[in-house]
C-alpha cells in the first residue's frame, strides 16, 4: 500500500502533513513524497491515496505551474476511482481562478467550476461541524479566501460553520473519490470515522486506527464541545 | 486637526497620573485614547530625531531591552515602549511620554519594539532610521497565517529610506524589503549544527528563486542556517556581522566584521539568545560604537530569563517553562531545550489557550506542527497531560512514539499534579502558555509542596 504526499516542500502548513504520517501508522502504507520539480508518482505507479495539504499564496501558484502537465492524469485517476484528499487552500488550486482584492486574478487548473476570492486583510477563523454520510466531521478553518461560482457536489454537509463560503452549507468538493475540503489540519487524526471511511475507499475492508481509543476519546470530547449551542464558532 | 491632536495629547497625558493612582501604569491606555480622539495621532506627535525599531517573531523584546540597556549604560536617554505594548497604541503611549504638553520632543533617540502585524498602522507615521528584524517564524495560525505573509506585510510597510539589520541565517526575514539598504548578521557553523532538518516545521524547503530542493551547509533548527540551491546557485546572504567560535562551555564568542573582531562573554547558553546577542552587537556597531565600547556595554547588561524558572524542592528540581500556547515553533524550541538538559525528567503539559477555551474551542492544528517527538526520549520518564486539551496531547504524544505507559491524563490541572511521580533527583518541567500565569502559579506551588513532602519522606 502506498500514499503519495504531493509537494510537501511547499504544501506543509497547519499540521496537515501529520495526516499522512498518521495514516501510514494506521495502514502500514509506504509514503512517497513528490517534490515541486518531480513527476507525481500516481502518473506511473499504483498509489492508494494521494494527499496534498495547505500552502502559502505563492505556493498555490508554484503548485499550479508544477501540476499543470498532470491535470489529465488526475482526471483519469478520478474517473478510475483513485482516492485523493486535498485540504485547506490547496482546494483552490484545482478551481477556475483566484481573485485578489487588488482586482488581479490568477488562473488555476480548472478541474471544477468554482473560483476563490482572496482577502489578505480578512482572515477567517472558525470551528467546523459537518456530516458525511452517517457520521459527523469536526475541524478547523483558518483562511484568507472562500470559494464561489458553480457549486459542485459537496464533500460535507455543514451543521455549524461555513461551507465553501459562509453563505452555503455545502463544504468541500467531491468528484468520485477525489475529495477537497477547506477543513485544515489534522482532519484524519481528530476524525477517526472519516479516517476509516477513507481507508475503506482505499480498499481496506477492515480499517484499523493507530491509538484508536485515544483518537476516539479526542473525537467524542471535541464533538460534544462543538455541539454545545453556546459555544462560539467564528473567532 | 491641530486642536483635535492637542486635545488627544492632553487627554492622554491627563490619563497617565490617573492610571498611576489606580495602579494601572504600564498599559496602552494613553495611546489608545489618543488614537481614538485623533486617528492620525501618530502622524502629528513629535518624534525623536533618531528612531530604531525592532521587530520579528522571536527575540524582539530581548533585543530591544538589550539595546536600550546598552545605550543607557553610556548615559544616553532612550525613549522606549518596554513598559507597554508593541502595537500602535503602545508606540503612541511611548511617544506621548516623549513630548511635553505642547508637543515638543524631549528625546533625541527612541528604540521601539514593533509587532509585525501592527507595522501597517505604525510605519506610515513613524519612520525609523534603522529597523532590526530578528527572524520570522510560524506563529499563531489564526493571526499570522505563515511567515511569508508576515514578510510581505513588512515589505509593504517599512519605509524605503529605512536601513535594515537582518538575519542572514533566516531566508524569510532576510528577504524583506529587498530594495532597502541592509546589513546581515548571523552565526558561523557551530558544533551542534546539522545539514538535514529534524523539525516538523521548515518553511524554506525549496529555493525561493527556482523552486529547486534547497540544501544547507549547516542548519540549526527549522529553516535557520546557511542554505544554497544546487539548481540555480542561489545562496544565503553573506554575513556583515558574524558570531564565530561559539564556545558554550567557556561561554564565549568572537564577533567579527569588516572593522575588526573581539571576544565577548555569552549572555546565555541558548542559541536563540546567541542570535539576540549578535543582533545587538551588529546594531551597536552600525550605531557607530567600537568593539571595545560594545563590549563594555554588554558587560553591564543581562537578560531576564522569565520563561525558565527553576526551584529546588527537596531532591527534585521544579522548572516552569513557558511554551507559548498555539505556537508550534515556540513549543518545539522549548521541548528541544528541555530534553537537552541533563538527567531524568517528568513533563507536565498545560499549554492550553484558556481564553479560546472559554469562548470557542482551541484550534489545535499547531500541535501537529510541533515537535512532540522530542519528548520521546529515554530520559523523559513520565508525562502528565492536563487541561481542556489534555486528551489531544495524549494522542499527539502517542503518534510521536511515546509509550502509553509513560503518559497520564487528568483533566483538572491541580489534581493532575498528584499524578507526578516525584522520583528523587529528577527534574519536573511544567510547560505553560502565556494566558495561564495564575493557574501555572498554583500548579507550581502545589508541585513544589508535594515534591518537598515526598522527597523528604524518602
Amino acid at each position: 500500500m502506498k500514499i503519495e504526499l504531493l509537494y510537501p516542500g511547499v504544501a506543509n502548513l497547519y499540521g496537515d502533513l501529520m495526516n499522512v504520517r498518521y495514516m501510514a501508522q494506521c495502514t502500514g502504507a509506504e509514503v512517497v513524497e513528490t517534490g515541486i520539480k518531480d513527476t507525481p508518482h500516481f502518473t506511473y505507479e499504483d498509489i492508494d491515496l494521494v494527499y496534498m495539504g495547505c500552502t502559502t499564496e505563492k505556493g498555490q501558484s508554484l503548485i499550479r505551474d508544477a501540476f499543470r502537465p498532470y491535470v489529465d492524469a488526475l482526471d483519469q485517476r478520478i474517473d478510475e476511482g483513485g482516492v485523493t484528499l486535498v485540504t485547506g487552500n490547496a482546494l483552490e488550486i484545482f478551481g477556475q481562478r483566484i481573485d485578489n482584492e487588488d482586482g488581479s486574478s490568477e488562473e488555476m487548473l480548472g478541474l471544477y467550476n468554482t473560483y476563490a476570492r482572496r482577502r489578505m486583510m480578512n482572515r477567517y477563523n472558525s470551528l467546523y461541524l459537518g456530516m458525511l454520510t452517517d457520521f459527523e466531521i469536526i475541524g478547523f478553518k483558518s483562511q484568507f479566501s472562500h470559494s464561489y461560482g458553480e457549486m459542485p457536489t459537496p464533500l460535507f454537509e455543514t451543521i455549524r460553520g461555513a461551507g465553501l463560503n459562509p453563505d452555503v452549507t455545502g463544504e468541500g468538493i467531491r468528484i468520485n473519490n477525489f475529495m477537497a475540503t477547506y477543513v485544515e489540519g489534522p482532519i484524519l487524526i481528530i476524525n477517526p470515522l472519516f479516517n476509516k471511511y477513507v481507508q475503506k475507499l482505499m480498499g481496506i475492508e477492515v480499517p484499523v486506527l493507530a491509538y484508536e481509543k485515544a483518537a476516539m476519546d479526542v473525537y467524542k470530547t471535541r464533538l460534544a464541545e462543538f455541539k454545545e449551542p453556546t459555544r462560539g464558532f467564528i473567532y | 486637526m491641530r486642536l483635535r491632536f492637542l486635545l488627544a495629547l492632553w487627554m492622554a497625558k491627563l490619563s497617565i497620573p490617573a492610571l498611576k493612582i489606580t495602579k494601572h501604569n504600564g498599559t496602552n491606555y494613553p495611546g489608545e485614547l489618543a488614537i481614538k480622539i485623533c486617528p492620525e495621532f501618530l502622524k502629528y506627535v513629535k518624534k525623536p530625531k533618531r528612531i530604531i525599531t525592532v521587530t520579528g517573531t522571536n527575540g524582539k523584546t530581548t533585543v530591544s531591552n538589550l539595546i536600550i540597556d546598552s545605550l543607557e549604560s553610556t548615559g544616553m536617554k532612550v525613549l522606549n515602549n518596554r513598559a507597554g505594548s508593541n502595537i500602535n497604541s503602545g508606540v503612541a503611549t511611548a511617544l506621548i511620554n516623549g513630548v511635553g504638553l505642547f508637543n515638543r520632543a524631549k528625546y533625541d533617540l527612541a528604540v521601539l519594539e514593533v509587532d509585525e502585524r501592527s507595522s501597517k498602522k505604525i510605519y506610515p507615521y513613524v519612520k525609523p532610521e534603522i529597523t532590526i528584524i530578528t527572524n520570522l517564524f510560524r506563529d499563531s495560525i489564526m493571526r499570522n497565517a505563515h511567515p511569508g505573509y508576515i514578510a510581505d506585510f513588512l515589505t509593504d510597510s517599512i519605509p524605503p529610506e529605512t536601513k535594515l539589520i537582518l538575519n542572514a541565517d533566516d531566508l524569510i526575514s532576510s528577504a524583506v524589503a529587498p530594495n532597502n539598504e541592509r546589513v546581515y548578521f548571523g552565526i558561523d557553523r557551530m558544533d551542534t549544527d546539522v545539514t538535514e532538518c529534524i523539525n516538523l516545521i521548515n518553511d524554506v524547503r525549496v529555493c525561493p528563486k527556482c523552486g529547486g530542493s534547497l540544501k544547507y551547509e549547516y542548519l540549526r533548527y527549522h529553516h535557520i542556517g546557511k542554505a544554497y540551491c544546487e539548481d540555480c546557485g542561489f545562496k544565503s546572504p553573506e554575513y556583515d556581522y558574524v558570531a564565530k567560535d561559539v564556545d558554550i562551555d567557556e561561554m564565549t564568542l568572537t564577533a567579527s566584521d569588516k572593522g575588526g573582531s573581539m571576544s565577548y562573554t555569552l549572555i546565555s547558553d541558548s542559541v536563540f539568545n546567541i542570535y539576540n546577542m549578535i543582533t545587538v552587537i551588529a546594531f551597536l556597531r552600525e550605531f557607530g560604537m567600537s568593539h571595545e565600547e560594545v563590549h563594555a556595554c554588554l558587560e553591564k547588561v543581562h537578560i531576564v530569563e522569565s520563561r525558565y524558572q527553576l526551584t529546588r524542592a527537596g531532591t527534585v528540581d521544579v522548572v516552569v517553562q513557558m511554551a507559548k500556547d498555539r505556537n508550534a515553533l515556540a513549543c518545539s524550541r522549548a521541548m528541544d531545550y528541555v530534553v537537552q538538559q541533563p538527567g531524568k525528567k517528568e513533563i507536565f503539559l498545560m499549554m492550553n489557550n484558556f481564553s479560546d477555551e472559554k469562548k470557542w474551542s482551541e484550534n489545535t492544528c499547531w500541535m501537529y506542527d510541533c515537535d512532540f517527538e522530542f519528548l520521546n526520549d529515554e530520559d523523559v520518564t513520565h508525562i502528565v497531560a492536563t487541561g481542556p486539551r489534555g486528551k489531544d496531547y495524549r494522542l499527539r504524544l502517542l503518534i510521536a512514539g511515546v509509550p502509553d505507559k509513560k503518559i497520564d491524563f487528568v483533566s483538572d490541572e491541580l489534581e493532575a499534579v498528584e499524578k507526578l511521580h516525584f522520583e528523587p533527583h529528577t527534574s519536573i518541567y511544567i510547560f505553560y502558555g502565556t494566558d495561564a500565569l495564575a493557574l501555572m502559579g498554583k500548579v507550581k506551588d502545589k508541585t513544589i509542596a508535594l515534591a518537598t513532602q515526598y522527597t523528604e519522606r524518602g
